[in-house]
């Protein structure tokens, strides 16, 4: 019996490792299909039927490409560098449910849960799981003794840190909307009303953050292609490349998934409840719309500048994120002390005014500051 | 039609100072000859009582036969009107020294540089007088006449020795490698080592620790470019900064040189057509449309009326094509992805089939001849540029302007940060839409009209902030007024001839100088051409306005971020073949 | 415990794969290797002076004050879990938590921490 046990952890891990790369890989496609259609292109489109292949193609010519080493690198944190950016990025989908627990799967005479580890304190563990990603990139910028990868690395390490708190308390905003820390529990609260619907300046807030985190554009200072020629991976070359490459994607399949199961009902749909291997299905079409909404805004916006990026992480994002911390609690207590869920609806009411405010602040700032540069020197 | 109105002397420089101002009197030449000790005294007069304020073009000539040196200037009034021209004659005889104008108009800084690489006259009193285009440690100066390249063949084309007996012995065979190569003395070029990155890195101020606080922090010397992604090419600047902030910046050019003055002066007056339309690869039509104007002002001939159309029209939709890619790379040089570039690649690509169908090729044109042009629009053509100037490119241009310019993104990028003030743009002898946007209404078409120009209707596009969001505006504001001015010309066009001259292979050029510009997109293109009677030029100089809109870059730059430095970069909007010649 | 065992084992596969991935290209990758290709890059030139260095003091305030809140965040979590069982009361609490906390947050907001001019 319990080589069973063992082996269901085994292939389950197996399991969700081959879908993030599966997905990694697919994802690049995904996305260049994506982009060139934006963009009034084909995109790759010859390697098998619709270019299908093409990652794998873009796989085997990686490694088969010469692993470079700078002279005066940190050899040993240099190796290691890509391994703690790319394992994290697997690693935190352990939490994420695939489908409900009731009713159970089963499969040879095994109950087979959707998920590889349920865990009481889910969203501690994502955010946990989230920060190592820092070390990976200020470990890979400082060890290559190169100024562009030592740029990239200092100006990732201080934007993935400053959005970090926003991302923290927007995830504070579901816990106390579901009022447990555990997945599973976050997910199935959400039957009556997605979170995005009660708290839909919180779903913006965790959406932008997340965009910060997983350095995409307009966020993606560290990468910056046209000031830092590519920030702190510069130095790598062949297979270590492709890990950081892959960590960027698999965390973006990643904070999609964290996204879906926190705002968007996870893997609740039509009939789930009786059928549970639709689940994965709604999860993955949900995942899908997350995603091609950043290939999206990848596709249209300008970059934005360092230090207004950090500006508006820390005099912006993280006000209106306690701000709306407070609109939920304060509009949860209304409903529970009043005994009428009605009253939810100041939460996303007081929100929205919350939003509103921010918008306004963000735009004051850009008008005096034009102002002030405007007097004659 | 006559030719271009010659510049006419308007202010008695020789009445001011008869002491130390002549009149230039060779045959076919115009201007004053300035005395060489009062120059500065001179040049201030002509800047701060004469008012020409905007010193465009300085350049060297070698007068070989004569054993005279002479450094030629040309200033302008930003309120428009013809220029003055004054030279400096020197003996020549090393060292040749002249005093540098830099205090006046620092805008000549790498004018001067270039004089002292290719010609080899030192500026006293130039800040920073380091070879430009070509490396430190290159011997000789190689537009002075006596300079021969490795593998030189005859002063002037076509090469005799091209076809001696019917058949063709390349200049390699005829001299082996090393043979007729002069190096310096105890030089090996296997062994060298460049050491010219020293002076360059001791030219920025140096900065090793910043004491703030008493805390200690590196400041880092960082090199963006040659091969960076942004730098359109192979521009290098040599930056200092600390965090995200430039504290200096020192751009290195002349990774494309291949001393395109020097070749121009080995071709025929004709042959170099085609060679001008390498100089800015995006608007050959312009590049050749400011040759044709300084050949034709020696040889004193009309232009036909038909040409004349012609002509404005490529020059015109050489500009919008100009700016609507210069749009589509800024956004891309802001992190766009790609994606408004290759929407303005969809018109570009529109504007370079006319191109095509009028002159066979569709960046390399070789269009304009002396005279007019080299062929006729066909009927057909002229309906595509219709239907492009009447109804898609204004559609196309509002479009951009609905979907670029108000995006929040973009205006947080671009509004507020100062690219150059007027007064600062005007002594750093910028030219073009960057000068424009800050607030100079200065645009040779209209303060100096050359072609047809007066006689169309249009506006001379001004923005007064002068920061990045006004350079990027103007662009389009320009693109519109291109617009105009090709309405008006494609339904004016008259028919005739297209040619006032014979075709011919060899044109014959009196003797004498002449300094042709035009509004280029990207700023004053201006060619100095001196014949003296034989069939090649004496001098061919390009005022080329990639290089010396970079001069004020470091001014620019400082206190600014990285980030706007690539985006400043952008709105000047260089061009390597242009800059590096 | 047993969930945890289970993120371990993800842990093993996870670090598999990386390993896979590096040795696959040790093992096929070419190994050709010269003074210019171990080069650090710096666009085309020789690099000039130290490529790490000391980083500008700026960052290390921004690092100070991400520990402040990342902690203040940490506080959060266990109250929002038992925010309904609290009721008023902790709401109230929070308030003065996070008061006290933004008189610190103002204080460097005005001192110019969070400017990056």
């Amino acid at each position: 019996m319990d080589w069973v046990i063992w082996l269901i952890w085994i292939v389950k891990g197996f399991f969700l490792a081959m879908f993030l790369l599966v997905g990694f890989a697919y994802l690049t496609w995904y996305e260049r299909r994506a982009l060139a259609r934006i963009q009034v292109r084909v995109g790759p489109n010859r390697a098998g039927p619709f270019g299908l292949l093409q990652p794998i193609a873009d796989a085997v010519k990686l490694i088969f490409k010469e692993e470079l080493t700078p002279a005066k690198a940190y050899k040993i944190v240099f190796f290691l560098a890509p391994i703690i950016t790319m394992v994290p990025s697997i690693i935190i989908a352990a939490v994420i449910p695939w489908g409900p627990q009731e009713p159970q799967v089963k499969l040879f005479g095994y109950t087979i849960s959707l998920y590889v580890a349920d865990i009481n304190v889910g969203v501690l563990y994502l955010m946990s799981i989230a920060s190592i990603a820092v070390y990976g990139i200020v470990l890979a910028g400082w060890s290559s003794n190169s100024k562009y990868a030592m740029l990239g690395g200092l100006r990732s390490t201080a934007q993935m840190i400053s959005y970090e708190i926003t991302l923290g308390l927007a995830f504070v905003t579901v816990i106390l909307l579901a009022g447990s820390m555990r997945m599973l529990d976050i997910v199935e609260a959400q039957r009556s009303w997605w979170f995005v619907v009660i708290q839909p300046v919180g779903a913006a807030v965790f959406l932008i953050a997340v965009l910060a985190e997983v350095n995409r554009a307009p966020f993606d200072m560290p990468e910056a292609e046209q000031e830092l020629t590519a920030g702190y991976h510069a130095e790598y070359s062949g297979m270590k490349f492709a890990l950081f490459f892959m960590a960027e994607y698999q965390k973006m399949i990643v904070v999609s998934a964290i996204a879906a199961t926190v705002f968007f009902g996870g893997y609740l749909g039509p009939f789930v409840h009786r059928w549970p291997l639709l689940g994965p299905i709604y999860m993955l079409i949900k995942i899908i719309i997350l995603l091609f909404g950043m290939i999206w805004v990848r596709a249209t916006w300008p970059r934005v500048r360092y230090d207004r990026l950090m500006a508006f992480g820390w005099k912006v994002m993280l006000p209106l994120a306690l701000a709306i911390v407070f609109i939920t609690g304060f509009g949860i207590l209304l409903a529970q002390e009043l005994g009428d869920p009605i009253y939810l609806t100041v939460i996303p009411a007081a929100s929205i005014v919350a939003g509103v405010i921010a918008v306004i602040m963000v735009n004051r700032a850009l008008t005096r500051k034009r102002i002030l540069s405007y007097e004659p020197r | 039609m006559a030719a271009t109105p010659l510049q006419t002397q308007t202010v008695d420089l020789a009445a001011r100072f008869p002491s130390a101002v002549s009149v230039d009197a060779r045959n076919g030449y115009t201007g004053w000859l300035v005395e060489k000790d009062k120059l500065l005294e001179i040049a201030r007069s002509i800047k701060e009582e004469l008012g020409y304020d905007l010193l465009t073009s300085v350049t060297g000539v070698d007068y070989l036969p004569e054993e005279k040196m002479e450094v030629v200037y040309h200033a302008y009034k930003t309120t428009g009107g013809p220029g003055l021209i004054f030279k400096v004659q020197v003996p020549r005889q090393d060292p040749i020294e002249i005093p540098s104008v830099t205090p006046l108009w620092p805008g000549v800084d790498f004018q001067e540089r270039e004089i002292w690489d290719l010609l080899g006259i030192k500026f006293t009193g130039h800040p920073d007088l380091r070879r430009i285009l070509l490396w430190e440690g290159f011997a000789g100066h190689p537009l002075r006449k006596d300079w021969k390249e490795g593998f030189y063949e005859e002063d002037a084309k076509p090469f005799k020795s091209r076809w001696p007996e019917g058949n063709y012995v390349s200049s390699e065979e005829k001299n082996p490698y090393k043979d007729n190569l002069s190096f310096p003395k105890n030089f090996d070029p296997e062994k060298w080592i460049p050491e010219g990155e020293a002076a360059l890195y001791g030219a920025l101020a140096r900065y090793t620790e910043t004491d703030e606080q008493g805390i200690k922090s590196d400041r880092i010397v960082v090199n963006m470019g040659p091969q960076h992604p942004s730098t359109h090419g192979v521009f290098r600047a040599v930056v200092t900064v600390e965090g995200e902030t430039i504290l200096s910046l020192k751009p290195v050019v002349g990774y494309l040189h291949r001393n395109h003055e020097k070749i121009g002066e080995r071709n025929t007056f004709l042959l170099n057509m085609p060679y001008t339309d390498r100089l800015d690869y995006f608007n050959s039509m312009s590049n050749n449309f400011g040759y044709a104007l300084a050949v034709e002002k020696l040889m004193n001939i009309p232009v036909a009326e038909r040409a004349d159309y012609i002509r404005i029209i490529m020059a015109e939709l050489s500009r919008v094509q100009n700016h609507l890619v210069l749009v589509g790379m800024l956004l891309n040089d802001l992190g766009a992805m790609y994606t408004p570039a290759l929407y303005i690649f969809e018109e570009r690509e529109l504007i370079l089939d006319i191109f095509e169908a009028v002159s066979g090729s569709r960046m390399m044109c070789n269009y304009f001849r002396f005279g007019g042009v080299a062929r006729d629009i066909p009927e057909d053509v002229l309906q595509k540029i219709k239907d492009l100037v009447f109804k898609r490119l204004p559609a196309k241009t509002d479009e951009m302007d609905r979907f670029l310019s108000e995006n929040e993104v973009l205006v947080s990028r671009l509004k507020g940060i100062p690219v150059i003030d007027g007064p600062s743009a005007v002594q750093y002898s910028i030219t073009g839409p960057v000068l424009r946007a800050a607030g100079i209404p200065y645009d040779i078409r209209r303060a100096d009209p050359y072609g047809i120009y007066d006689r169309f209707e249009f506006d001379v596009a001004m923005r007064t902030h002068g920061d990045l969001m006004d350079n990027y505006l103007i662009r389009l504001d320009e693109i519109r007024q291109s617009i105009r001015i090709l309405e008006q010309a494609v339904s004016k066009i008259p028919s005739g001839p297209i040619n006032s001259q014979k075709p011919q292979y060899q044109v014959r050029v009196p003797a004498g100088e002449a300094y042709g510009r035009i509004e280029a997109p990207k700023g004053e293109l201006g060619y100095y051409v001196i014949s003296n009677g034989k069939p090649n030029p004496w001098r061919y100089h390009v005022r080329a306005p990639s290089f010396i809109n970079i001069t004020g870059l470091e001014k620019m730059c400082v206190g600014k971020k990285i980030a706007d430095f690539i985006a400043i970069l952008g709105v000047l909007d260089i061009v390597l073949g242009e800059l590096d010649r | 415990m047993h969930e945890y065992i289970a993120i371990a084992v993800l842990i093993g596969l996870a670090t598999l794969i990386a390993l896979i991935a590096i040795v696959l290209g040790e093992l096929f990758g070419p190994k050709k290797k010269s003074a210019v290709k171990s080069m650090p890059y710096e666009s085309g030139m020789d690099p000039y002076g130290e490529g790490t260095r000391r980083m500008p003091v700026h960052f290390y305030l921004i690092a100070v004050l991400f520990i402040l809140f990342d902690i203040e965040v940490v506080f959060f979590l266990p109250w929002a879990v038992v925010f309904r069982k609290l009721g008023l009361f902790g709401l109230i609490e929070m308030i003065i938590f996070i008061a006290i906390l933004l008189v610190g947050y103002v204080y460097a907001w005005k001192k110019g921490a969070l400017e990056w001019e």
